[in-house]
């Protein structure tokens, strides 16, 4: 992993030795900047905690590559997962965690499942849709979008900020941690979104002088990447000052580590993500909808030990967040949720691995959770054509509930359509 | 601090087709109290604008009838910009000589990474990734580079997976020398290269028990596209391409990788870069159906098969013209290209001939229609600044601006053009600029010409202002390569 050399280490001192000055027209100019007439430019964080309507809070994991359900929730007692799965089977299941007579978690979801044992974790099975693509990039769109039939082009979550307000008008505001582009489940162009890779080196290397002249500069830019660039250097100050603020008074009360065993190294901080997302939520900044990404899902070459370890780096990050919130009392607002563009083919291939594959259960996480298993139980006898496993619950029934039940949100008008109910919320905020 | 009197930093915009005033194109301009007639009001003319519901509502006003600039914008294009000695050479020469010379030229090698060919050598991914951005930097033939990058997001790889850093270095210098050959052969060498064969799993993939991985992206991400085949197309080509393993060393290294513990450990050692070894008793011996025709079929088979199929053309003209000449190519200008590029049997040559060519490529519409990667925006940065040194600088900044050599976010490579602006990135583009500048000791290439040469002159009021209020060439230069203009193609 190439490390982030000198970057923003570099402060003031060099950046004077670089000679730049700006005249004190600048500062003019930059002064002006506060008044752009931006509606979700000047929104940033502009929504304070007491004035939502409600001030839960969601943070969405997505499991990139297509993460192996069978691995992650394995049946205990069937059979078949032996003559799939020779090589892969016999140590997931004698070393599952059981949750039921019929089903554990992996072995290196310990964490969560002690979560589990007081109530807080719901595991909806089988969750997928109909006519499955097997394309990470087609499938990771519907999820994106909530929208299998590809017409839709904002993202959910996205769709969501940019429809959602606050009692007080304020709009609701996102944030990709630990990422340096916007996820598809954010976009929006009418929403207010941040994204930080790490917050300890955000900032403009140089300091005030340079972000008063970026300010000015990026101001009525021309053409047609004009007023992304505005809206995102605008966002980039925004988020600066809040991050100021907010450093200065969080103080972590749980160990995140991203110095985890893994096969292959990780181009995400998971650890140090939810970190941030934890910041932003204890102190209050207003944020409502969190995104963090893990990569390195898509195993289709020696999965037992790679896919162990996603797992244990996954567990060990989520158990610190939760700890982390439950500490500074925040715990009952955040649902966490994960999500994954598809589940991996029961039968594994001649690298120890599984290909592409449909439905997979996904992990809801948290205090605003009434715990247990939900959905259906997927066959491994009744495959599909392509030898993978049927959904029973449509994924945007999981959406559903999060936006109705825990955001307040109207589902039916960012989803279109309203879903089968999957009830994993102990107190519903909105009739669903 | 007093301010310099405003002076003029940009041409005079030129005359304003398609039934917008010169009047009307000032009009943004004046009404800042700029002298600098640089935008036009957006008109009904522009249909595609991807973010209408969020444009400002000025446009830039194109200068492509100048064909100054439409030799400027055919190497930010191509080339990652140039320096003053590069730009002047493809003034003289003009358009079409300079397209033949791109087109024709070969490609220079980059020097040998001296850890990757001596036997017990080892080299971490920073130092890779610092040789090749040397050679961007540095190479007579940047075109080369340009391209090997275009391939090196399309056929992607990425160290991570692959797990092995000679592997890497090998593929690039494949990728490099096939660049510009024909997507026949190319194929080929993509199939067995040693690095694609452990990141997409070709490699342990076998007749009896296939692994999908390889034959899905073939399709998907390499060659045709989503919607194009079947899944029994992709178990089909997973049984006909099994076989292939990763080349054997010739001989092993004792290396000693800790000194204090004296813990050795042994190195493979080749004698010569190699691709994959086709193993016949790993291979799939019954016949497919594939692609609507049934039999017994080889790795030649399913390429030809691909390379027959109606799709393949127009996705890889696609992808081209969205990195070279607009976000959203029109389909009847994909399919122009694609019919060109199916006629010439693949011919790279003559499918980049013909976008550089097309009317599309310098249309008005065209103008500051890309926009650059971080790589892109930064090696035109350093060679703008005649810095031909900051290849660490590069590699170590890139990563913020969502761009790492040999470690794309997936399989699918890097995104392109608005994908590239987040509030992470923007300010990690201003900030190398800083340090850029930082760390350029010495003089520096005049910055008031740099608004001419490499933003066209042509320059929105925002950025105007700030040249014009900067009080020294450092300063000036700091807007340039901080502006908007300047992260545009």
């Amino acid at each position: 992993m190439n490390k982030e050399i000198g970057i923003n280490q570099l402060k003031r001192r060099d950046f004077l030795r670089a000679g730049l000055v700006f005249g004190a027209g600048a500062a003019g100019l930059a002064a002006g900047y506060a008044a752009v007439p931006d509606a979700f430019a000047r929104g940033v964080f502009a929504a304070k905690q007491n004035g939502m309507a409600n001030d839960n809070v969601l943070v969405m994991i997505q499991l990139a590559g297509g993460n192996d359900g069978l691995r992650t929730l394995v049946p205990l007692t069937d059979p078949t997962l032996h003559d799939l799965r020779p090589k892969l089977a016999g140590p997931m299941v004698s070393q599952a965690l059981p949750l039921t007579k019929d089903f554990g978690l992996n072995h290196n979801l310990g964490g969560i499942k002690s979560l589990w044992d007081q109530g807080k974790v719901a595991m909806v099975q089988g969750v997928g849709y109909p006519n499955p693509t097997f394309s990470h990039f087609e499938s990771i769109r519907i999820w994106e979008t909530g929208d299998p039939t590809r017409r839709q082009v904002d993202g959910w979550l996205g769709r969501t900020l940019a429809k959602a307000y606050d009692s007080n008008g304020h709009p609701l505001t996102g944030c990709a941690c630990g990422a340096t582009d916007v996820p598809g489940a954010l976009r929006d162009l009418q929403a207010t979104m941040t994204v930080i890779q790490n917050q300890k080196t955000f900032g403009f290397t140089g300091g005030s002088e340079v972000e008063a002249a970026v300010g000015a500069l990026y101001k009525g830019t021309p053409g047609i990447y004009g007023a992304l660039f505005d809206t995102a250097i605008a966002t980039a100050n925004d988020t600066i000052a809040t991050l100021r603020t907010s450093s200065a008074s969080y103080q972590p009360m749980a160990d995140y580590s991203d110095k985890v065993q893994l096969v292959y190294s990780s181009k995400n901080q998971l650890a140090a993500a939810l970190q941030l997302a934890a910041e932003l939520i204890v102190t209050g900044t207003g944020v409502k909808l969190l995104h963090v990404t893990l990569g390195g899902f898509d195993t289709h070459y020696t999965e037992l030990n790679r896919h162990d370890d996603l797992m244990g780096y996954l567990d060990s990050a989520v158990s610190a967040f939760y700890k982390d919130l439950a500490a500074h009392g925040k715990a009952d607002k955040v649902l966490i949720a994960t999500w994954s563009e598809f589940g991996r083919r029961p039968k594994e291939n001649a690298s120890g691995g599984t290909d592409h594959g449909a439905a997979a259960p996904l992990l809801i996480i948290g205090d605003p959770v009434k715990g247990g298993l939900y959905g259906a139980e997927p066959s491994l006898t009744s495959l599909d054509s392509t030898g993978n496993l049927k959904f029973a619950v449509d994924f945007r029934s999981v959406y559903q509930e999060i936006l109705g039940g825990h955001l307040g949100a109207d589902s039916n008008q960012i989803l279109g359509a309203s879903f089968d109910r999957v009830p994993f919320l102990k107190a519903p905020v909105a009739a669903l | 601090m007093a301010l310099r009197a405003p002076e003029p930093v940009a041409d005079t915009a030129p005359p304003v087709r398609k039934g917008i005033t010169r009047r009307q194109a000032l009009a943004a301009a004046v009404a800042t109290g700029v002298g600098v007639g640089a935008v036009r009001l957006l008109g009904g003319t522009i249909q595609n604008l991807s973010h209408s519901g969020a444009a400002s509502g000025t446009d830039w006003v194109s200068p492509l009838g100048r064909e100054s600039a439409r030799v400027m914008q055919l190497l930010r294009r191509t080339s990652f910009g140039y320096n003053q000695a590069q730009l002047d050479a493809a003034l003289s020469d003009g358009y079409g000589k300079t397209v033949d010379r791109l087109l024709e030229t070969k490609p220079a090698e980059p020097p040998v990474l001296a850890a990757a060919v001596t036997p017990g050598g080892r080299f971490g991914v920073p130092e890779l990734q610092q040789w090749w951005v040397g050679h961007m930097l540095t190479t007579p033939t940047p075109f080369a580079e340009r391209m090997t990058l275009f391939w090196h997001g399309h056929f992607t790889s990425d160290y991570r997976k692959t797990a092995n850093n000679t592997f890497m270095y090998w593929q690039n210098l494949t990728w490099r020398r096939m660049g510009m050959t024909n997507l026949r052969s190319m194929l080929m060498d993509v199939t067995t290269d040693p690095a694609m064969l452990r990141y997409l799993d070709l490699a342990t993939s076998t007749g009896q028990s296939p692994n999908e991985n390889y034959s899905r992206e073939l399709m998907e991400l390499f060659t045709m596209g989503a919607g194009n085949y079947t899944e029994e197309d992709v178990r089909s080509s997973a049984k006909a391409l099994a076989g292939w393993q990763q080349p054997q060393p010739d001989s092993t290294a004792t290396v000693v990788v800790d000194k204090a513990k004296m813990v050795t450990q042994k190195l493979p050692v080749y004698s010569a870069q190699r691709s994959g070894i086709f193993n016949p008793r790993r291979a799939y011996k019954g016949t497919v159906t594939y692609l609507g025709h049934t039999g017994p079929l080889d790795t030649q088979g399913v390429l030809d098969a691909i390379l027959a199929q109606k799709a393949t053309a127009p996705f890889i003209a696609a992808k081209v013209a969205q990195h070279f000449v607009t976000s959203s190519p029109s389909s009847a200008y994909v399919a122009r290209l694609g019919e060109t590029f199916r006629r010439s049997q693949y011919d790279m040559k003559t499918l980049m001939r013909a976008v550089f060519t097309s009317p599309e490529f310098t249309a008005d519409a065209s103008y500051r229609a890309l926009l650059k990667s971080p790589i892109e925006f930064m090696v035109h940065g350093a060679r703008a600044l005649g810095a031909t040194n900051l290849s660490k600088l590069v590699v170590a900044a890139g990563s913020g601006m969502g761009q790492s050599l040999f470690d794309p976010p997936d399989v699918n490579g890097w995104p392109n053009n608005a994908a590239w602006i987040s509030s992470n990135t923007v300010v990690e583009r201003v900030n190398f600029v800083t340090l850029a500048l930082a760390q350029t000791k010495g003089s520096l290439p005049s910055a008031t010409d740099a608004a001419r040469t490499h933003l066209d002159g042509v320059v929105g009021p925002q950025t105007a202002n700030l040249l014009n209020q900067a009080p020294d060439e450092r300063t000036r230069w700091f807007v340039t390569l901080a502006s908007p203009e300047f992260q545009l193609k």
